[in-house]
Formats: structure tokens, sequence, C-alpha cells
């Protein structure tokens, strides 16, 4: 192993296989939602974004690889974990196929203006808007908003007096003036519009903490798969 | 919007509900919703043929159409591409080799995870279709899949209708998850 490729599984050392996996589940998600906005906005930003993510997602996937083989003991250990890279590299597949859509920003927007038309109908769409003064949501962040458990509609990018914010954080606070870019439904569109113009006051959402326990993911599969014979 | 785009648009929105599907199967380890996004590809790649067949036609027809021609290609590529990602994952599941407890959980704290829940009698979801409850933008999660005694509706429309007793996959944040499973079972009412 060269030195560069033991310092890029280095990298990601303190994430365990989990978490990884989790980022880029993620990571390749907002990747395709910040692509096709890309094209839509005309935004050479977005897709210096996309291709950023893209290295990030190229490092994960060597990191999981690596952690997952150090792991491996068993005969057993070795078919669970082919699964799961398995998983990690389609995931690397939806981040590259993302990768490939950015690059079609370097055609003239006159030679492809069906895309917009076309992701305009799309079943998940792609619309921004301004946040009033007047707005409700003024003052708070995201993750206290819940935007998206309040509207269906996730903030993938988001522009104030600093510059462009892609994919932010549940910890970033909305101010007045400020421009996101979400990816929705066209009703979810409709209510957050009405929020962000101060035509309708935030429904802040019961505090997550009140929340049950979610049941287990064992007692929610044995809900829908066949009883097994058993083995 | 003209043929060719109809399909690109189809094409589009079934590789991204494949995908929602086949992490449902991976979460849940469930071969028939792995089974169903291995039809899909199937759909898919037919789609694709069609797609092709319109691209040759134009440029035939109108060859200084060649922009977009070339942009049509390449949107379809990328998007197959995004198809081809989510049957290798449900090939996982089909394959038997879903079982690392780590890929359930790895889905579960994603920033969009995947939950269900049953629809009780009492329940103000019973009885309605999709398109009046909006429950997408009431509470951020979409419906992707109904199990209905032991068949699956996949992808419901607008004017499905939701019946007491019903299983309900959704995707969407973490906040929004809680709520769905109270309006499910009459915890809660919209």
């Amino acid at each position: 192993m060269s030195d560069q490729e033991d310092r890029a599984s280095l990298d990601h050392i303190d994430m365990s296989v989990r978490e990884i996996l989790t980022e880029m589940k993620d990571t390749s998600e907002v990747m395709v939602d910040l692509a096709y906005a890309s094209l839509m906005y005309n935004s050479e930003d977005m897709a210096v974004k996309v291709r950023e993510l893209e290295t990030k997602m190229d490092e994960l996937k060597f990191a999981i690889r690596f952690k997952a083989l150090m792991s491996s003991r068993t005969r057993s250990d070795a078919r669970q974990l082919s699964g799961l890279l398995q998983v990690a590299s389609s995931a690397d597949c939806i981040s590259d196929a993302a990768g490939d859509i950015v690059e079609l920003l370097e055609v003239s927007p006159e030679k492809r203006p069906f895309i917009s038309d076309l992701l305009y109908e799309s079943d998940e769409k792609i619309r921004a808007t301004r946040v009033s003064e007047s707005s409700d949501m003024v003052g708070h962040t995201i993750g206290n908003l819940a935007v998206e458990a309040c509207t269906g509609c996730r903030i993938i990018a988001l522009k104030n007096r600093q510059g462009w914010i892609y994919d932010p954080e549940g910890d970033v606070k909305i101010r007045a003036g400020d421009d996101v870019i979400v990816r929705g439904t066209e009703d979810g569109y409709g209510r957050l519009i009405e929020f962000a113009t101060g035509a309708r006051p935030w429904e802040f959402p019961d505090d997550p903490e009140d929340g049950d326990e979610p049941p287990s993911v064992e007692e929610e599969a044995a809900s829908i798969n066949p009883e097994e014979e058993g083995e | 919007m003209n043929r060719l785009e109809s399909m690109l648009l189809e094409l589009k929105d079934t590789s991204e509900f494949m995908v929602d599907l086949a992490y449902s199967s991976l979460l849940y380890n469930n071969a028939e919703i792995a089974e169903e996004v291995v039809f899909m590809y199937g759909a898919v790649g037919e789609l694709s043929s069609k797609i092709q067949d319109t691209i040759m036609e134009i440029g035939a027809e109108k060859p200084e159409d060649i922009g977009r021609i070339v942009v049509a290609v390449k949107l379809q590529t990328s998007i197959k591409a995004i198809a081809e990602a989510a049957r290798s994952i449900a090939d996982v599941v089909i394959r038997g080799l879903g079982e690392h407890p780590v890929l359930a959980m790895s889905i579960r704290e994603s920033e969009t995870t995947i939950t269900l829940a049953k629809v009780s009698e009492g329940s103000s979801l019973a009885g309605k279709r999709f398109g009046d409850l909006r429950l997408s933008t009431n509470c951020g999660m979409f419906v992707i899949a109904i199990k209905r005694d032991r068949t699956y509706v996949f992808g419901p429309g607008r004017d499905t209708g939701i019946e007491a007793g019903d299983i309900l996959i959704a995707k969407g944040p973490v906040e929004g998850a809680s709520y769905f499973r109270d309006l499910a079972d009459g915890t809660e009412s919209l």
C-alpha cells in the first residue's frame, strides 16, 4: 500500500463503518438534488460543490473498504461485509451519476432548455424562494423549525449575506432576505412559500424529545416479512 | 413537453423511486420489495431503448438538434446509472447478504429515514385518499409502498385509498416519522 492510500484511510479512521455508510447514503442523495438544481439555476458553484462531494465520496468508499476488510475474520463476516460493501459502492455509483449530470452545465443553456422543463414537472421538484422579514422562520435554525417535517421541503442550498451554503446543517440560522433552494412536492412548496412570506405563522413541531421511540427495525420487519421457517 | 422529454421524465422519477424502494428492501431485509426493484429495472431498460430509438429518429430528421440529442443521451445514461445502483442494492437483499445490522442502522440514522406504520381502525387516515391527505406536506413523510393483506401497492398515487389494516412504508425526516406513526395508529389526527 502506498503512503498516499494509507493517509486516505486514516482521514476517516475516526468514523465507524456505520457512520461512513450513513454519510455515503446522505451525501449521494444530496448530490443528486444539487446536480439537478445546478442545471435548473445554471449554477457553476453548485456544480463545484457536487464535484467536491464526489471526491469526498471516493475517500469514504476507500475508508469503508479498508475498515470492512480489516474487520473480516470468518466466512460469515466476509459474506455479510460483501453485502455491505456492495451497498457502499452503489451509493458511490449514484454520486458518480450526479457528477455526470453536472457535466451537462458545459452545454450552453440554449441547447438544454428542455432540462428545466423536465425538472419542473418531476415528482421531486426543485424550487427557490426568499425568506421575508415578516416570516416566522427568521431567527430560527433549520433544525429548530424542522423545515422538512413541516413542509415536506428539504433545504438543499441557502444564500445569506456570507454567500451560499450547500446542504446546510440543522444549526444554520435563517435570516430575513435569505434565498433558499428546496427539494419537495409542489404542495409542500406552496406551504413553504406561505411560511417564508409570513402569510402563515410557523407551526412549530412538538418537542422531538416527546416523540415515541421508534419501534425497532426487527419489529417493523416482522410485520411485513413472511415468517421464516426455522433455519 | 414532447415525447422524448416525457420519457426522460418518467425515467428520472422511476429511478429515484427505485432508490427509495431499494433502501426499504434493505432496511427490512425484504425480498419482495427487492424483487419489485429488479422488475422496475426491467421496465427502465425498455424505456431506455424507446428513448434511444426516439433520439435516433430526431437525429435523422433534425440533425441541427444535435445539442438536444447530446444532452438527452447523457442525461439518460446518468439516470440509468442511478436505476442500476438501486438494482444493485436490491440485489444484496435477494442474494441474502442484507443481514449485516450496520445496513439497517445506517438507513435509520440517515437524514432521510424510512419507517412503517399500520393504519388502525380509528386512524384519521383510514378511508381517505392520498390526494386529500397531503401527508408529505403535513409531516414530510412520503409513502412509497403499502402492504395490504399479502400484496403490495408500490408508489401509491393521489387517488389511491388508505384502508384500516394497511401497512404504510414511508420515507422522510426523522422529525416527521414519529408524527406519521401517531397518525396511523390514531394517537394524532390531521
